[in-house]
Parts: C-alpha cells; sequence; structure tokens
C-alpha cells in the first residue's frame, strides 16, 4: 500500500475547518477512541494499518481530496484477511473477528459517501464496543465506552443536522439529551430484562488466560489468586456441603523436578477407577457451569465416581482420580454431576508406581532434606506412620511462624536450588502453593509417597440465584499422601496457617502496586481512603451491574411485593412497564392534539372576565386595545385591570420568547376582575 | 434565519407498475383528505412517522448486541444494548417533536410564465425550542430536491420553493412535503400540506419573438417617426422629471453623463398617437396555444418600448393603454383565455 503522508497543511483551527472536513476529522477522533483499547489485544500488524488508514483518511479529508477507488478496498480488506490468518491460523472466532472488525472498521471510513456508509461506520462501531466487554467490564472500560457511544451518536446527531455549520457541542449536548432521556428505559429493562442461559454453546477461546495449568512453578498460582474473573458455578440438588469439603480437583502434579512441578505421563495400564475409588454414603448431586478452562482435566468436586455427560466429549478417568476430556476444554460446558464426600481412593498395598511418588531431585534443597532427617531420627516419629508424619508437618505450620501471603517474594535466589529451604526454614510466608510444595517434598523426603494437586478450593460464601460462585481467585493447591492401607489422603497444609482461607473461603488480596505503594509512602490515611471509596464504588459496579443476574431480578420483584417471583413474572412485569409507558405516550398524545395553546387560552380566559365587565373582547383584539377600553369605561378602579393588559402585551411583543404565558397574571386579573363593580354603559365617560 | 432555494427536479414519467400505480393512487387519495390551507400547524394529526431503513438496521444491530450479550453473559452488554435502543426509541419522539407544533406559512405568490420557475416563500415557525434538519420538498420529487432547513427556538425560519408550471392558468399548488429524520436518522417523519393558494400562470412567451406588427396612427394625430420593423423606439431627448425609469436610455444616457450632459429619455410623446393592436387574428397560422405564446411575446415586447398597446382575443378586446396595470390585465386575460 502505498501512502504518501506528506506533511500536513497548517491546521486551520478546529472552528475554521469546512464542515464535511471537520465531522469526518470528529468521526475518526471517536472511531481512534473506540478501537484503542483494543490496542493490547491486536497484532501489530492490525494497530499499525488502522492508524495508517485512520491519519489517510484524515488527511483526505483536510485536504478535500477523492476517496481512494473500491479495487484499493477490496486490495487491502483481502491483505488484512491474509494476515488475519496468518497471525490466528483461522478466521472465525473471538480474536480473529475482533481485528476484522476494526480493520473493517476503518476501512469503511474510506467509503463514506452516502448516508448508508455512514450508518455501517455506526453500527460497526457499537459493536466494537460491545466486544471490549468481551476482555473487561471494569469500571474504567465502561466510562471509556460511555464516551465512544456518546462520541458516535453525536456524530450520528451531527449528519442529520444538514444545514450550516451545527458546532459540535451543540450536537453532543443533543446526542447526550437523546441518550438521557433513554436511560430511564435503559434501566427498566436492564432490571427486568429476563437473564436467560447461553442462547447455544459459543467458543470462548481465549476469555481467560489465567486459570489452572498442566505445570505448577512458584509464583504461578499468585496471577490466579488476584483473577476474580468466573471459573465456575455450581447449584446443589439438597444440602449443600461446608467450604472445607469444596475440593474441586484439578491437575494432580506428581513429577518434581527441583523447580517446577508437573503431572506425571499417562499410562496405559494403569488401574482406573472406579476400582481405584472406594465410596461410602450418599452423593451430593450438582450442577456445574464450567467456564471455559483451557485444560482437559474437569475441576470435579472430590470424589466423582461416574463420568458426568457432558455432549460433545468423552469424559474418562485417570489413575489419580482426575476425569479428563478427550479435549482441552474451549466452550463454556453446563453438566450435572455427582460427587461423595467420603470417600477413599488409590491402592491400599504398596506398588511400583508409588515410587514415582517419592522421587526427588538431587542437589535441591539440602537443609529440608536434612531438616526431614532430623525429624525421623526424633525417637516420637522413629516409628511414626504416614498420618502422624503429616499431623507433625502440619504442627510444625502451624506453630512455626508461617504466614499467609500471596506477596511473598521471589524465592528464586540460587536458581531456585534451595526454593523449599528458605520457604521452609527461613522466611517462613507464602501461600497454597508453597504449602503445598513444601509439604510434598517434606513428606518424600521422610520416604512417604506424596503430591500436589491443584484445583479450586471453596466458592463465594453467598450463593447468587442458587449458584455457587467459583472464581479463578479460589485457585488452589494442596498435598496428598499415601498411607498403606488407606490410600492417598488429602492434606491441606494452607489450612494449617490460614483456615479461613479454605473455611470462610476468604477472597485473597494482592498486593499493592506502584501507584498504590507512592501514595501510601506520603499519607497512608489517603491510600486507605482512596482505596476504600474504590473498592465500595467497585464493589457496588460488581454487585449491580456485572453481578446482576437472575437472582438479584428476582429479588427485585419480591421487594416490589411478589410473594414467589419467577421468571414469568418478570416478564409480565417487563411487558407491563412497558405497555404503561407506551400508552402514556399514546394519552399525552391525545392530549397534545386537542390542546389549546397556551397564550390562546389565557386570552380567552381574560376576555371571559372582560365580557362579564361588558367590555366587547373580540379575538382579535390586542390587549393593549382592551386595556385602553378599560381604562375609558372604567376610569381610576379599572387601572389596575388596565396595568395588567399593558403587560401581557410587553409579554406578547417582546424580544424575549417567553414559551409560557404568565399565570399569576391571568389569576390576578381574573380576580380583580371579579371584585370590580359593574359599570353601567350608560355613566361611562365620553 | 436560514433560506435555500431548492433545484427543480423534472419528474420523468415512470412507466407504468402496479406498485406505482396505486401508491399514486393512495397519495391522491390521501391528499384529497387533508384540506387545503396558506397555514398550517402540524399536530399529532397530520404528522406521520415510520422508521428508516436504517433504522431497521439499528434494530437488527440492537438483536445481534442483545444475543452477544446473552450467549456471552455480558452484563455491560446488555446496558449497552438497552441504552441504545432507549436512545432508539427516545429519538422516535423527538423525531416527531421536530415537526409537531411547527407553523408552515405561504407567502402570497407572484404569477409566472409558464416553464419558468414559480417560487414559493415558506415560513416555518417554531413557538417552542429549536429545531433542526428540517427538509421541504414538492411532494412526489425526489428525495435530492430536499432543502433543509433549521427554525431558531421561538422563531422562524424562511424557505424557498421552486416548481415550474408547464401550462398557463390558475393551478392549484402541488402539495408540499416536509419531513426530517432529525436526531439519529432511525425513523422519518413527514407532513403533506397542501397550500389553499392558487398560481396565476401566464402563457409562455414565443421565444425567439416574433416582430410586433405595425402600429397604426390614431387618425388626426401627428404623423410619427417609427421603426418599421416596430417595438423599438428611435427618438430620444432630455430626461424630464417623472420620466419613468424604463424610459431611459440608459446607453445613450451614460455616453452624456460621461460628456457632462443629462439623463436622456426615448421620445415616446410620439407614440401616445400611435395605436398598437396585438390581435388574435393578426396570427392566424398558429394552434391556438402558440397564438397566445407569440400575443404574449408581444405584449411584453410593446411594455418594454413604452408603447401604448391593445389586445383583442376572440370575445375580449383590452383597450389600448400603457403600464405595469396594463401589461398585467393583458397577460392575465391571455392566461385565463378560453
Amino acid at each position: 500500500m502505498a501512502l504518501t503522508l506528506s506533511p500536513f497543511a497548517p491546521w486551520p483551527g478546529w472552528k475554521y475547518l469546512p464542515r464535511d472536513a471537520r465531522d469526518t476529522l470528529f468521526l475518526l477522533g471517536v472511531i481512534a477512541w473506540t478501537v484503542l483499547p483494543h490496542v493490547p489485544h491486536l497484532p501489530a500488524w492490525c494497530s499499525l494499518l488502522t492508524l495508517v488508514v485512520l491519519l489517510w483518511r484524515a488527511k483526505l479529508a483536510l485536504s478535500n481530496a477523492a476517496l481512494p477507488g473500491r479495487w484499493v478496498l477490496v486490495g487491502v480488506l483481502l491483505l488484512a484477511a491474509g494476515l488475519t490468518y496468518y497471525s490466528y491460523r483461522t478466521l472465525l472466532g473471538k480474536e480473529p473477528g475482533v481485528t476484522m472488525a476494526v480493520v473493517l472498521m476503518a476501512l469503511k471510513t474510506l467509503e463514506l459517501r452516502a448516508r448508508r456508509d455512514a450508518f455501517v461506520v455506526f453500527f460497526l462501531g457499537f459493536f466494537l464496543v460491545l466486544t471490549h466487554f468481551l476482555y473487561s467490564q471494569t469500571l474504567l472500560v465502561a466510562g471509556a465506552m460511555l464516551v465512544a457511544v456518546w462520541g458516535l451518536l453525536t456524530a450520528l446527531v451531527l449528519a442529520h443536522m444538514p444545514v450550516g455549520q451545527p458546532s459540535l457541542r451543540i450536537a453532543s449536548s443533543l446526542a447526550m439529551r437523546t441518550a438521557l432521556l433513554g436511560a430511564p428505559v435503559m434501566v427498566l429493562l436492564f432490571l427486568l430484562f429476563p437473564r436467560i442461559g447461553p442462547l447455544w454453546g459459543v467458543p470462548q477461546d481465549g476469555i481467560s488466560s489465567t486459570g489452572l495449568s498442566n505445570s505448577m512453578r512458584m509464583g504461578s498460582v499468585a496471577e490466579v489468586a488476584t483473577d476474580d474473573s468466573i471459573a465456575l458455578r455450581v447449584r446443589f440438588d439438597g444440602p449443600v456441603p461446608p467450604p472445607e469439603a469444596m475440593y474441586f480437583r484439578g491437575p494432580v502434579l506428581s513429577n518434581f523436578d527441583g523447580r517446577e512441578w508437573r503431572g506425571a505421563p499417562g499410562r496405559l495400564d494403569a488401574p482406573r477407577l472406579p476400582e481405584n475409588l472406594r465410596v461410602r454414603g450418599e452423593p451430593v448431586r450438582y450442577e456445574m457451569t464450567l467456564e471455559p478452562l483451557r485444560l482437559s482435566t474437569l475441576p470435579l468436586l472430590e470424589a466423582s465416581a461416574t463420568a458426568p455427560v457432558i455432549e460433545g466429549y468423552r469424559i474418562t478417568p485417570r489413575e489419580d482420580m482426575r476425569w479428563v476430556a478427550d479435549r482441552p476444554l474451549l466452550e463454556r460446558l453446563r453438566f450435572n454431576a455427582e460427587a461423595y464426600p467420603a470417600f477413599a481412593q488409590g491402592p491400599t498395598q504398596r506398588n511400583l508406581r508409588l515410587i514415582g511418588q517419592l522421587e526427588l531431585p538431587p542437589g535441591y534443597n539440602p537443609r529440608t532434606l536434612e531438616w526431614a532427617a532430623a525429624l525421623r531420627r526424633d525417637p516420637r516419629y522413629a516409628n511414626a506412620d504416614a498420618r502422624a508424619l503429616a499431623q507433625a508437618l502440619l504442627q510444625y505450620i502451624r506453630t512455626g511462624g508461617f504466614s499467609y501471603t500471596l506477596a511473598p517474594g521471589s524465592y528464586d535466589d540460587n536458581n531456585g536450588r534451595d526454593a523449599i529451604d528458605q520457604f521452609w526454614l527461613d522466611r517462613r510466608a507464602g501461600f497454597c502453593e508453597h504449602f503445598a510444595a513444601a509439604f510434598v517434598v517434606v513428606m518424600r523426603a521422610l520416604d512417604v509417597p506424596a503430591r500436589v494437586v491443584t484445583g479450586y478450593q471453596g466458592t463465594d460464601p453467598i450463593p447468587i440465584d442458587g449458584y455457587y460462585i467459583v472464581r479463578q481467585s479460589s485457585a488452589h493447591a494442596w498435598a496428598e499422601y499415601w498411607q498403606p492401607g488407606v490410600g492417598w489422603v488429602r492434606a491441606d497444609p494452607t489450612a494449617a496457617v490460614a483456615p479461613e482461607r479454605i473455611s470462610r473461603t476468604r477472597r485473597l488480596q494482592a498486593s499493592p502496586g506502584l501507584v498504590a505503594g507512592t501514595i501510601a509512602s506520603f499519607s497512608p490515611e489517603l491510600l486507605a481512603q482512596i482505596r476504600g471509596s474504590w473498592e465500595a464504588v467497585n464493589n457496588r459496579w460488581n454487585q449491580w451491574v456485572l453481578n446482576y443476574s437472575r437472582g438479584q431480578q428476582l429479588d427485585v420483584l419480591k421487594s416490589l411485593g411478589v410473594r414467589s417471583p419467577s421468571w414469568e413474572d418478570l416478564a409480565l412485569l417487563l411487558i407491563s412497564a412497558l405497555s404503561t409507558l407506551a400508552l402514556a405516550g399514546a394519552a399525552w398524545a391525545w392530549w397534545d392534539r386537542h390542546r389549546i395553546d397556551p397564550w390562546v387560552r389565557q386570552m380567552d380566559r381574560m376576555r371571559a372576565a372582560l365580557r362579564r365587565l361588558d367590555i366587547a373582547a373580540a379575538p382579535h383584539d390586542a390587549p393593549r386595545a382592551l386595556a385602553a377600553r378599560v381604562r375609558e369605561r372604567y376610569g381610576p378602579p379599572g387601572e389596575s385591570l388596565a396595568v395588567l393588559l399593558d403587560a401581557l402585551e410587553r409579554q406578547r411583543y417582546s424580544r424575549a420568547n417567553i414559551p409560557r404565558p404568565d399565570t399569576a397574571l391571568t389569576r390576578r386579573f381574573v380576580w380583580l376582575a371579579r371584585r370590580l363593580p359593574l359599570q353601567p354603559r350608560s355613566i361611562a365617560p365620553g | 434565519m436560514t433560506s435555500g432555494t431548492l433545484p427543480h427536479d423534472v419528474v420523468a414519467k415512470p412507466r407504468f407498475s402496479l406498485a406505482g400505480f396505486v401508491r399514486a393512487r393512495f397519495r391522491r387519495w390521501l391528499q384529497s383528505r387533508l384540506p387545503r390551507t396558506d397555514t398550517l400547524l402540524l399536530t399529532q394529526g397530520n404528522v406521520y412517522i415510520l422508521p428508516t431503513r436504517a433504522g431497521l438496521m439499528f434494530g437488527l444491530t440492537l438483536l445481534v448486541l442483545l444475543i452477544a450479550s446473552i450467549n456471552y453473559q455480558l452484563n455491560l452488554g446488555y446496558v449497552l444494548t438497552f441504552l441504545l435502543a432507549g436512545s432508539g426509541a427516545v429519538s422516535m419522539h423527538l423525531t416527531h417533536a421536530t415537526l409537531r407544533g411547527l407553523t408552515l406559512h405561504l407567502k402570497p405568490l407572484a404569477p409566472v410564465f409558464a416553464g419558468e420557475p414559480a417560487i414559493l416563500n415558506v415560513v416555518l415557525t417554531s413557538p417552542g425550542s429549536a429545531r433542526f434538519g428540517i427538509g421541504l420538498k414538492i411532494s412526489g420529487t425526489a428525495d435530492s430536491t430536499l432543502g433543509w432547513f433549521d427554525v431558531p427556538a421561538g422563531g422562524q425560519a424562511q424557505a424557498q420553493l421552486s416548481f415550474v408550471p408547464e401550462a398557463r392558468g390558475v393551478h392549484e399548488l402541488p402539495a408540499l412535503g416536509a419531513e426530517t429524520r432529525f436526531p439519529l436518522g432511525l425513523f422519518r417523519t413527514w407532513a403533506v400540506w397542501r397550500p389553499a393558494a392558487e398560481l396565476l400562470v401566464y402563457p409562455k412567451p414565443e421565444r425567439p419573438p416574433a416582430p410586433l406588427p405595425a402600429a397604426r396612427p390614431v387618425p388626426g394625430g401627428p404623423t410619427q417617426l417609427r421603426s418599421a420593423a416596430g417595438g423599438e423606439v428611435e427618438g430620444v431627448r432630455g430626461y424630464r422629471r417623472g420620466d419613468p425609469m424604463k424610459l431611459v436610455a440608459w446607453k445613450k444616457a451614460a455616453k452624456a453623463l460621461e460628456s457632462g450632459g443629462e439623463l436622456v429619455s426615448r421620445d415616446t410623446s410620439a407614440s401616445a398617437h400611435q395605436e398598437l393592436w396585438l390581435d388574435w387574428q393578426a396570427c392566424a397560422t398558429l394552434a391556438p396555444e402558440e397564438r397566445l405564446s407569440r400575443l404574449t411575446a408581444w405584449v411584453l415586447a410593446a411594455d418594454r418600448a413604452g408603447a401604448d398597446y391593445g389586445l383583442r382575443l376572440s370575445e375580449l378586446t383590452i383597450e389600448p393603454a400603457d403600464g405595469e396595470a396594463q401589461r398585467r390585465r393583458c397577460l392575465e386575460a391571455l392566461a385565463l383565455w378560453k
């Protein structure tokens, strides 16, 4: 694409631009603003292409040059499609879709000839605004997009003011007025439009790039723990298990190379569930809506004895009690499953496969190994079984001055060769993955087979619409050790130091960032205040806008006095509210059609009053003429009436446009006219 | 105040189509329901509104946004969709309100010649707030002939429309259309106005005009110097107070003024005693309408020449005279000749 971006002509000033150029520049600005937040998600070529096209269009507008021919556009579009395919290896899906929408939007500005083209730009713009919400729905994004919508509406209004050079201020205030007048309808629809589930499964690739993974490195879970997006929702049929029992089992990591934990390679000869799982009691039945995790492992509640039925996927069990789909879960899924809270798993007899769960990389964490050996030498634990050893470790964590923090700092000194040493013996601060990893390392050092299990633990404390929400911030890592005769036993060392993390499932707070740190250094109170109000606003935002769902809708109905609100009540209320609005509009229209000009009505009343005083008052008589008649007939007693008529005359014919008559004047006039004694015609002077 | 002139778009005779026929019939029926008036107050009763194609597209966009919001469970998507829906609904009201309450008034019309554009001066009055983007056109013409006007709050806007009457006579004015898509273009609201005023259309003057017939001297009057071709008066004299402007021989006067002289008038004193009869019978070889065209051209030429002229039609005779009143009388007679 050969572009000659010669330096722009000297800027004539916004006011002195030709109308067309100004409107086009404004629209280009709005488009740039709308696209800008997408830049981090777009491939570099797309941002660059958009920038170049917008600048080119601006130059054409300023120089009033002809737009390029259609073939140029088709060429650029094909090029963009090719680049999109090159970037994503597909043209379908969210990311390529957004990329193509941005390119289309930019190219369409080069084709702004007819009104129809302008409308295509506007509608593409509204669509682009929506695509931002796929990435983020924070207050900041909402504010930026509100500005974008305002800009688009302003451009739309401007396109329908064909006369002269209307100022942007007028157009934008008209657009704002339109939107503000429409706000009540928006609020009504938002509150009452029935929230229904997805109409069909949409590919949700890339929505959540953080989450569980098949490996664990120190620090990786911290990213997840600060991500408040939803991982899954669970609704229980029947009693809800206590929070401390809600372990959603994800990838099991048993191979440790000193730096990184990985899952064991699958073995075909491994015993399969359910013969490896022994359950007791009644199962808990639940429905799970799973956001796309980009993993094959289904994070099912422990312990599932049967595979949930999910259309399009084949779910099979693994030796480590995971349920794995035949391909990664890239879309939102909803399925029913059941879990047995009371269970035992794994081999009861020591076998060869357990040996793999004892391996520790040589040369790593020597002091921890020494600490373990010292524990073994302790006569109390010389012959202790796995359970006793696990209790000892948990006791050590409870009493050893450990603290729970999401920002423990790096354990990467010395290439991570003594990361566990530092954690277990020196700094003693970390979060679940540190505790779980250290626990497993020490157990293995004590010759007890052990492994790390990752997944989600706990839910939001309050269910919404019957759904317990599990967020990415609930991602967790815990440990399992093997005990002869029992099998694998869960141990959650994090619970030993931060039990509330497990039982109340408090959301974890991330460490303060750079800006917050700077503010905190000179005014901690200010920071606390800012953070407090920001959190309050954000909380309201989350509660009232982002998490507003069917549950809240039904609550609104309850607060309106509906006993047992249902989906149908909601629809009924919405329809009746909208019909009431429409009927009110129709009634107003009817009234407006039959109403009389208020000025005419005022004159009618005043003329009627004058006729009672036996003064001729025809419709064409000006107030001034009537005043003269009153003075002539009534003299000084009628002066006050005449003065009012003169005042009315001034109002009617004043330069300043008075939209409505002065009703006080009318009332006073009628009142005075009633009190004036009727003057017989014969006595009238002159 | 704003004003503008509309180009007239010649409406090509459409090929016959059933839909077009039905639509034309419907329009005629609709218009026949409208009382003719020179001042029209636009109310709920005579302002119509329908969504535009862009409006329907907007609805489709809203549907797509709504489905996307449902499928991706985007509450902000709902907010956006409903905000746009609310704005669209409000824009319907605002579009209607742009015309509602507006008063259209037609100023008195000046007669025109057939084939020349007739100018309709329309005053738009807004009693309330400012109104933007009101388009006016002759009903039934293409949208490209719309002229756009803004009406200030509580004020007036002057609009000019033009159409070309094809035939002489007294014409009813064509229906006028006022429309607007302001503010968002999602709805089009329009009103049809049939002004009561009638337009007098003079016959189309013949072009190039045939030479005037020869004037006959009035018996008893002094003989005159007149060009044989007629029409051009040759004698000039000094300007006398009271000479009409059109008698001033401007070219000669300019020269005279340059050399320090005075204004010069054409000497028509002689022609006062000449009678120029513009006679229906004088152009017997022509078809009736062409005769009227020729007579019209003659009336104009004789009036320009400042001559006394009379007009003889088959059943009507206008005695010779000159001046604006004579011109008008003659042209009206020609316009209304049956």
